[in-house]
């Protein structure tokens, strides 16, 4: 128990550092703008008739921090403010709170990857034990040459692909936007199917990307436990096929906890180019229009957020390795 | 030391089987194509007796115990020859269930490698829980009083053991666990792969001590592989000398021991430093043992290293003839036999061989 605490706090600790790096990142990167939106924002709104009071409130409601002052309170300002989930005020969404436009945004993209993660684990891993199983028969061959082409093709090319084949040669599936607007949205089956309807593509997109790696990194993991000691001294002693099936998974299953971490990690991340390719309205579209917007308020916030996502998909695939391998529960290390 | 006495285990009549190896030859697939680790084996395990295998690594030890069980792994296969077990029949021949169910029940296998014969993931209670299910085993309370007691006989906290994961013990204390996983189910054929490698001298010494004990409890018939000499001399009732795939010599150890036939029995023999007397008469035994890829296809495979060579040693293979109580393969030690000792198993021992080929 208290070694699961003691990886859950280094955890933490490590994600709070990320955090804070990419916050302050997002600080220098609105501070030194060229151009100086803040001033030009400011000496606007005095144009506008506005008390120089009135329009550096204004101003720090936009930005998170005073536009005059120094540059340490600036900082503190903006963090504080982070700290308080008020995150600023989008430029290009008038009135709206970053933190507001980022909630709706998330969903969007979290589920979907999440989705098409567990998907693509679930069918990878399966296959990858067959791969391995049959891996001096054609069926082997065939899961494996699959995957390693599926694993060395980029993520974007794939989503190219699936949306040329999908939206325009064979125009069964509709892309753009989360639902088509025509429906009523709402607890219907004609919302519901329409929702799922848009996703499939990018769903479709994060599973394959990710579906190659599976299999392969199953293969050969199981590859390496079938050779195992213990497996032949399981046969030996007459352990039911089952049995025996049983102890090679989860012995092969564990090291790919690992890799879970840095798929789900490196999915977050590619979400910018998948939904600006199929426009699929979540944080990386949002991250998009926030740079071509110049709305440095909201960027900064889709960094945090993908940010949050890769620091809490990492503990996540941390804290189901360390349930799992009975070495690091007792602290004995393992692998890390 | 917890010294728990086990009750004898309700066995309902079974008895310690014989085992007849007759013929034996294992191959490996190589990129040379398919060469023989075993070739024409024949031994016969007394039943109720404790028989070892000696042999430098390499000679073909393993391979013939994994034969015992019809589990030689790939790249290797069974190619010719039998192993009759009593009451199971002819093992090569035995597939899918049936093998299975003979494997653990009636053949309990002390893994060369015993100390990573366990599931890292699951606590030794468990895998003995797994062990119960897989044999139909009714009344797994009283296998883990069984084992709970096994344990201690062997020094060890039984109900700690149990409730611990492979990491939280010691190799000699997984060494001991895969004996008590061997023994557990009551199997009365049990074959010890190098059951003492890795130990310290009083570890070793302990758990010969027990295998024995429990040998005669029980009313086993025992296999003891191992390289060490010293191991086989006390506690095996009867001796094979294995080299390059062929056992070279069998016989009662203490006829093979104290008189041996076979120049290579006499070279391991000369081979042990001897804690009195003057140690430039431990001689090593010169070269090397051949590997797959070296082992002669003609002759004796002992020839290159062999002080006894003669010329026919280089095209005919040595016959297995009876010298006294002893069973030999040697061009030298046959022509120094009177003609009474005679081949009894030779003949068949061929016969069987070119059946199969
Ligand atoms: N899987 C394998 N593939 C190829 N050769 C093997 C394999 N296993 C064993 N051998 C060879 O078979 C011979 C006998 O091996 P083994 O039975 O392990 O000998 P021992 O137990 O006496 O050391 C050795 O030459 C070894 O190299
Ligand atoms: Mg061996």
């Amino acid at each position: 128990m208290t070694v699961i605490a003691r990886r859950l706090g280094g955890h933490l600790a490590r994600g709070l550092v990320m955090i804070l790096v990419v916050t302050t990142i997002s600080f220098v990167i609105i501070r030194n703008i060229p151009g100086d939106p803040l001033l030009a924002r400011y000496e606007k709104l005095i144009e506008q008739g506005m008390s120089p009071e009135q329009a550096e409130r204004a101003t720090a409601v936009l930005y998170g921090f005073m536009p005059s002052g120094s540059l340490w309170e600036q900082y503190l300002d903006y963090m504080s403010g982070l700290f308080r989930l008020d995150l600023g005020q989008s430029v290009s969404m008038p009135g709206a709170q970053v933190t507001d436009v980022l909630a709706s945004a998330a969903k969007w993209t979290v589920l979907p990857v999440l989705v098409g993660t567990l998907l693509s684990f679930l069918v990878g891993v399966t296959m990858g034990v067959y791969a391995a199983i049959r891996r001096s028969g054609k069926l082997g061959d065939v899961l494996a040459v699959s995957g390693s082409l599926l694993h060395g093709l980029p993520q974007y090319v794939l989503a190219l692909l699936l949306s040329a084949i999908f939206t325009t040669l064979l125009p069964i599936l509709s892309s753009g936007g989360t639902a088509d607007i025509m429906v009523e949205p709402g607890f219907n089956a004609a919302y519901i199917g329409s929702l799922i309807e848009h996703a499939t593509l990018p769903i479709a997109t994060y599973a394959l990307a990710s579906y190659g790696g599976w299999i392969l990194a199953m293969k050969s993991s199981v590859v390496t436990v079938l050779g195992d000691d213990f497996i032949l001294a399981a046969e030996l002693r007459g352990l039911r096929r089952g049995t025996v099936f049983r102890y090679v998974a989860r012995n092969a299953i564990l090291p790919l906890f690992t890799i879970l971490a840095l798929s789900l990690g490196l999915l977050f991340g590619g979400a910018i180019f998948i939904e600006r390719i199929f426009n699929y309205p979540g944080l990386g579209l949002l991250l998009i229009d926030s740079i071509t917007n110049r709305d440095y308020a909201l960027m900064g916030g889709a960094f945090l957020l993908i940010t949050v996502a890769i620091v809490i998909a990492n503990i996540a695939a941390d804290m189901l390795y360390t349930a799992i391998d009975p070495r690091v529960r007792s602290g004995e290390g393992g692998a890390a | 030391m917890v010294m728990t006495s086990v009750k004898a285990p309700a066995t309902s009549g079974r008895r310690a089987p014989g085992v007849r190896v007759s013929g034996l030859s294992v191959v490996y697939r190589t990129p040379a194509g398919e060469l023989p680790a075993v070739s024409g084996v024949d031994l016969e395990l007394v039943p109720g007796s404790i028989t070892g295998v000696v042999g430098e690594s390499g000679s073909g030890k393993s391979t013939l115990a994994l034969s015992l069980l019809n589990a030689v792994q790939p790249p290797g296969r069974i190619s010719a020859g039998s192993v009759e077990i009593d009451g199971l029949g002819d093992v090569v021949r035995l597939r899918g269930e049936e093998l299975r169910k003979a494997r653990g029940r009636h053949i309990g296998y002390v893994f060369q490698a015993a100390q990573n014969s366990l599931n890292p993931l699951k606590t030794v209670g468990k895998q003995l829980l797994d062990l119960g299910r897989s044999h139909d085993v009714a009344d797994l309370r009283a296998l883990v009083r069984d084992a709970r007691d096994l344990l201690g006989r062997m020094g060890m906290d039984g109900a700690r053991v149990l409730d611990s994961h492979q990491h939280e013990l010691s190799g000699g204390m997984r060494q001991r666990v895969g004996i008590m996983l061997a023994l557990v189910l009551n199997a009365h054929l049990v074959v010890l792969d190098e059951p003492t490698t890795a130990l310290d001298m009083i570890t070793q010494a302990n758990i010969l001590r027990i295998v024995r004990e429990v040998h005669e409890e029980r009313g086993l018939t025992t296999l003891v592989i191992t390289h060490d000499l010293g191991v086989v001399a006390e506690i095996a009732d009867r001796l094979a000398v294995m080299y390059g795939g062929r056992v070279v010599e069998q016989g009662p150890t203490r006829q093979v021991l104290g008189a041996p036939r076979h120049p290579y029995t006499q070279g391991l023999l000369r081979a042990i430093p001897r804690l009195v007397g003057d140690i430039d008469e431990a001689r090593a035994l010169p070269g090397r043992p051949p590997t797959l890829g070296t082992i002669p296809a003609t002759g004796c495979v002992f020839r290159e290293r062999c002080p006894l060579r003669a010329e026919i040693c280089a095209t005919a293979e040595p016959r297995a003839i009876s010298l006294g109580e002893s069973i030999v393969a040697c061009h030298v030690a046959e022509a120094g036999a009177g003609p009474e000792g005679r081949t009894r198993q030779a003949a068949e021992a061929r016969k069987a061989r070119e059946e199969h080929t």
